[in-house]
């Protein structure tokens, strides 16, 4: 009983530690991103891959892809058909991100605030340009290796959430068949 | 004639409210929300009115929405999105005294008297010394008493909301103790309609680029932001992917 103090002291410590060690991640990656985002030099293949490499260093792609298909069509698909859609999504995944950072010139990022829920960090953060703020949070988690962002929260527009109910429309009309869905994302 | 259209639409809100979840599917959900089945029994109708207004979006909203973002300085245009926001307070009053928040009802009310006094609404000053804006209409007061969303509708040239939203709507339009005591209440509709299209012009553009499906990705923002105007913790409670190794 007399330990109890102690327990939640380290309790205390540890989550603390944990979120500044999130939010040192968070301040270099979203530096990064603003450099990427405002660059105008350069061609658009070549911005195309700073995308690419910010994308697959920080996003937890394969996460994102099967949870947006569900574990019934990851069950019921196989292996090489899996590894096209990863591809394809992946690829996807960047044209959006960059599709929609590009309509953005960012000054700024500023991070206000981490929450723990579930093992998920809640990063909220402050996009600003010289017209207009908008908040911005990211969900991530830690592999162990290194912090991986499992979805992005545009003001209150999810990332995972409408690709989620995309996906779902595109799998619904084509019997649930994946490479329906892998040809539809191939057009973006 | 329109005592029995009345009747009949009385009734089918009445059946659609008693009897529609929220969502479809709402059991399954691992969050308590489920953005997968939103309840959308005329998904072909609402389609063709989606792709209609995209139509009427495309030859005539649009280019002038473009060309008054182009002319308009950035201060004109806050200064009219500030002034057709705090024409809603009065409103924004009534549906918090229905929602038993007397303070954020304060709040409005307190917030119309500054603003209209020192600007005649187009200068949020009352933001500045502390009185945030808060927003609500009747559709959030209909649903924070408990009535689900009802089918999802898609409504020429005003675009997405469902059957609670709608009945909400209408109720404001009679209510309403700005636009009621307006003339030619019509014009400030309209006007008001123009800039709220304008301030979502760039997510549109988005729509129109990055989406594989508009329609679903409109459907679903719209249950999004509703849910979050709903929701205390809407940011932690939506649902996220089960997590893979990398």
């Amino acid at each position: 009983m007399r330990n109890l103090p102690l327990i939640f002291f380290i309790i205390f410590s540890l989550s603390t530690l944990q979120a500044s060690e999130v939010s040192e991640w968070f301040e270099r990656e979203s530096n990064q991103f603003l450099e990427i985002i405002n660059n105008n030099e350069g061609t658009e293949s070549e911005n195309y891959e700073r995308y690419k490499y910010f994308v697959n260093k920080n996003f937890a792609v394969k996460s994102i892809a099967y949870g947006l298909i569900g574990e019934k069509i990851i069950e019921n698909s196989s292996q090489s058909d899996l590894s096209i859609y990863l591809d394809v999504f992946s690829d996807y995944l960047i044209k959006t991100i960059y599709k929609l950072a590009n309509s953005n010139s960012s000054s700024s990022i500023i991070l206000k605030d981490v929450d723990i829920k579930n093992d998920i960090y809640i990063i909220k953060s402050e996009i600003s340009d010289k017209k207009s703020t908008a908040n911005l949070y990211w969900k991530v988690i830690n592999t162990g290796e290194s912090y991986k962002i499992i979805d992005v929260i545009v003001e209150n527009t999810s990332y995972f959430v409408t690709k989620k109910s995309e996906f779902n429309k595109i799998l619904r009309k084509n019997r649930g068949s994946l490479e329906s869905l892998i040809t539809e994302i191939q057009k973006i | 004639m329109i005592k029995h259209l009345k009747v009949i639409l009385l009734i089918i809100s009445v059946t659609f409210f008693q009897t529609t979840p929220l969502y479809a599917n709402e059991e399954v959900s691992v969050s308590g929300i489920s953005y997968d089945e939103i309840y959308d029994p005329i998904e072909p109708i609402n389609r063709a009115v989606l792709n209609f207004n995209f139509f009427i979006d495309d030859i005539a909203i649009r280019p002038i929405i473009k060309t008054y973002k182009f002319i308009a300085p950035e201060p004109v245009e806050k200064g009219v999105s500030n002034f057709f926001s705090n024409l809603k307070e009065p409103i924004r009053t009534v549906s918090f005294i229905f929602q038993g928040e007397f303070y954020k009802s304060f709040n409005s009310i307190g917030r119309f008297t500054i603003n209209t006094i020192t600007s005649l609404g187009t200068f949020d000053l009352a933001s500045r010394v502390g009185m945030e804006k808060n927003e609500t209409d009747f559709g959030i007061t209909l649903a924070k008493g408990g009535v689900s969303s009802g089918p999802y509708i898609v409504l020429p040239i005003i675009g997405p909301s469902n059957l609670r939203d709608l009945s909400g709507d209408v109720v404001e339009y009679f209510v309403d103790p700005i636009s009621n005591n307006v003339p030619n209440r019509e014009y400030i509709a309209i006007s008001d309609g123009l800039n709220e299209r304008a301030e979502i012009d760039e997510q549109l553009d988005r729509v129109r680029e990055a989406s594989s499906d508009r329609y679903e990705m409109i459907k679903s923002i719209y249950y999004q932001n509703r849910n979050a105007q709903l929701e205390e913790e809407y940011i932690q409670n939506l649902p996220v992917p089960k997590i893979y190794i990398e």
